[in-house]
């Protein structure tokens, strides 16, 4: 249990049939228990980081690898990495018609079931309402079909809810907080902060635009991305630092590379 | 037994088959005689061919029609039937009446008390001959079958092993529906049965057809016909539910009339069978009428299924809705044909017509062709299909949940099928359908 929960080293990565990298040798380790924060400017390849982990069929990594509880992901299919424990809340997520939340969940766990063992539909439906409950959401939620005509702050709460059922071993959250007022930014945010209590040992990855959320959740190391690569990382105040002096000191820095 | 003739050379089916099978029979003036003609009509017709847009893309000339044995309507009981009907049938669901048929031959009929004590009445098509003849006979008659169809139908008439007519008076409304299982257990035969569904003014009532047999070894040909008649104000449901196993080909005629300011709903959803044909046709005859056709069907392996469909406006101010889906895999493929038909007089006729394909394996191909025929100058028509792939972007958002590629294509099969499924007013209907088809695609 010596090896980090997630370790990425110098992983390139490209829309696949394009020419230009977007990814451009990232470097990254997040140990068990450890909330990291990933900043940077618009287009520096933040999201396309979290859609690389989650294994988004539209990137090919040319380099590199990822390392996930030491075993490499990157020849796993996304449901695979889901099932070892990845999870990746979406900025936009996908919608729906027709598929309600209860059974989308319902069959996305009974997909962790093994073969011949039995779902426990009640237990389900307990945990459901619990986290619905903590995620302050109406209870005919469950009812309603995944993302079909959803408000910006429903979505970013229906993927919180679906990390809260779904119990991954990390949580990468990319820009759970773009779109939230306050008020649900703080619901969001203490749903992920309850998750870390109830689990020790969750690693999340947080990528933001803001400085905000982490007002409401603390970083245990914050790294700031230009260009496709981790130019800088260090403690929550970093996080200070580029709310107070933007990200232009960094991008200078990068383009003298 | 009779000896064997040889029969004209366009017909397939021996005389002596349907002499042998009318022969025996005892019947009531009104079905002997409509049985007879019906052979006549038969014989006297040549088999569609692939030359006409009808059966363009469902070639009966592999069907082998000629091999088949035709089941005598001899008496049939309800002991042993397969274990999956009585399965469904041991449930102790809402459900007005059941009847079970065997190779199109009634074997067991019941009606609940209090249903019977309303005055609606459950009956086979022999004892309603006897008891409602004008009823029977008018329903007959009023069923014109398309040109195309006409061959087929007068088989399905002339070899009719029997089936059951649902009456619901006037205002009666019935409280749960009627669920008739058409079970099918010998190969290589060539069966027939017809389902009678009358609703008087501002009757209400609902019925499933559910089809039936285990994967059988040898080609075995189910003929089906259903007359669904609703008068002014009547409310009537009708599903056909067909989950046959392999090896068994399958045609259907539905003929809906929808009388004055009457709604009735007609479902069909076809999962099982190497090849099912359903042809359904609604007039509407009275203003203020109301034709909900939907459909859905699942096709694997090589399954094929082909639906053609008529809403036909004979009254002004009438309404007419048609939604069909399909959703295919391996080398499925299947067969939307689809026209609305305005009379000239029909004006302010609301008459609409979807259908929508989703692909799931290269193999697999659908055929949508949709049609308008109006003649009136003041109505508000419209048709539209579509034929598309799973989204890229719902696929990835659902397997990096942990659902295998399968899973999610199937739970997006649920959720394509699910815009039809909730247009079924009754939750006990909706509920045997939606079962049937989780049994079918799986997940």
């Amino acid at each position: 249990m010596s090896e980090p929960l997630l370790s990425i080293r110098g992983l390139r990565a490209k829309v696949g049939g394009e020419d230009g990298e977007i990814l451009r040798g990232v470097d990254l380790d997040l140990e068990r228990g450890e909330v990291h924060a990933l900043m940077g400017p618009n287009g520096s390849g933040k999201s396309t980081l979290a859609k690389v982990i989650a294994g988004h069929p539209a990137y090919e990594v040319t380099a590199g690898e990822i390392l996930f509880e030491g075993e490499d992901v990157l020849e796993l299919e996304p449901d695979e990495r889901s099932r070892a424990g990845i999870f990746l809340a979406f900025q936009y997520p996908a919608e729906i018609p027709g598929v309600s939340i209860a059974n989308f969940l319902r069959t996305a766990v009974n997909a962790r079931l093994d073969e011949g063992e039995e779902m426990d539909v009640f237990g389900f439906q307990r945990t459901l309402t619990e986290k619905m409950e903590m995620l302050k959401m109406d209870p005919g939620f469950a009812a309603r079909y995944v993302n079909d005509g959803f408000s910006g702050g429903e979505k970013k709460r229906n993927e919180i809810l679906q990390m809260a059922v779904l119990r991954p071993a990390l949580g990468v959250l990319d820009e759970t907080d773009s779109g939230l007022d306050i008020d649900a930014l703080k619901i969001v945010a203490r749903g992920v902060n309850r998750l870390s209590e109830a689990d020790e040992a969750l690693g999340v990855l947080l990528i933001t635009h803001y400085k905000r959320i982490l007002n409401y959740i603390e970083p245990d190391t914050v790294h700031v991305m230009v260009a496709g690569r981790i130019a800088e990382s260090g403690g929550a105040s970093l996080a200070d630092k580029l709310e107070a002096e933007g990200y232009d000191w960094l991008q200078q820095a990068a383009a003298t590379v | 037994m009779s000896t064997v003739m040889a029969g004209p050379a366009e017909s397939t089916l021996a005389a002596a088959d349907f002499n042998a099978l009318a022969g025996g029979l005892a019947e009531p003036e009104a079905v002997a005689g409509a049985r007879a003609a019906a052979w006549e009509r038969f014989t006297a017709l040549p088999w569609p061919t692939r030359k006409s847009e009808e059966w363009r893309y469902t070639d009966l000339a592999k069907v082998g029609f000629d091999a088949l044995a035709p089941v005598v309507p001899a008496p049939a009981t309800a002991e042993a039937l397969p274990a999956d009907v009585r399965e469904v049938l041991g449930r102790s669901g809402e459900r007005a009446g059941v009847v079970v048929l065997r190779e199109g031959r009634v074997a067991h009929l019941e009606l609940e008390p209090e249903v019977a004590r309303s005055g609606v009445v459950l009956c086979s098509i022999r004892e309603a001959a006897e008891r409602h003849p004008d009823v029977l006979r008018r329903a007959l008659l009023e069923a014109q079958p398309a040109p195309a169809e006409e061959k087929l139908w007068a088989l399905h008439l002339a070899l009719l092993g029997g089936g059951y007519f649902l009456h619901v008076p006037r205002g009666v409304e019935m409280p749960a529906p009627v669920h008739a299982f058409h079970i099918v257990e010998r190969a290589g035969t060539l069966s027939s049965a017809h389902s009678f569904v009358y609703g008087e003014a501002g009757a209400r009532g609902a019925v499933i057809d559910e089809f039936f047999s285990d994967d059988l070894d040898a080609e075995t040909v189910s003929l089906h016909g259903a007359t669904i008649t609703g008068e002014g104000g009547a409310s009537i449901e009708y599903v056909a539910l067909q989950r046959f196993g392999r090896g068994v080909k399958r045609f259907s005629a539905q003929h809906v009339a929808a009388g004055r300011d009457s709604r009735i709903v007609t479902f069909n959803v076809a999962l099982g069978g190497d090849l099912s044909r359903a042809d359904v046709t609604s007039r509407l005859d009275g203003p203020g009428g109301d034709s909900e056709m939907l459909a859905l069907w699942f096709g694997d392996s090589d399954q094929h299924f082909d639906h053609h469909t008529l809403q036909h406006h004979a009254a002004p101010h009438a309404h007419s809705d048609l939604l069909f889906k399909g959703a295919l895999t391996d080398s499925g493929s299947s067969v939307f044909r689809g026209l609305i038909r305005v009379d000239k007089g029909a004006q302010l006729t609301d008459a609409y017509q979807t259908n929508r394909n989703l692909l799931l394996s290269e193999g697999s191909h659908a055929s949508a062709l949709p049609n308008l025929e109006i003649e009136a100058d003041d109505v508000r028509c419209s048709h539209g299909a579509t034929i598309g792939q799973v989204e890229d972007g719902q696929l990835f958002y659902l397997m990096s949940r942990g659902l295998t590629r399968r899973q999610a294509e199937r739970l997006l099969v649920f959720g394509f099928f699910d815009e039809v499924l909730g247009r079924l007013p009754m939750e006990g209907v909706r509920a045997r359908v939606r079962e049937a088809i989780e049994e079918k695609i799986g997940l």
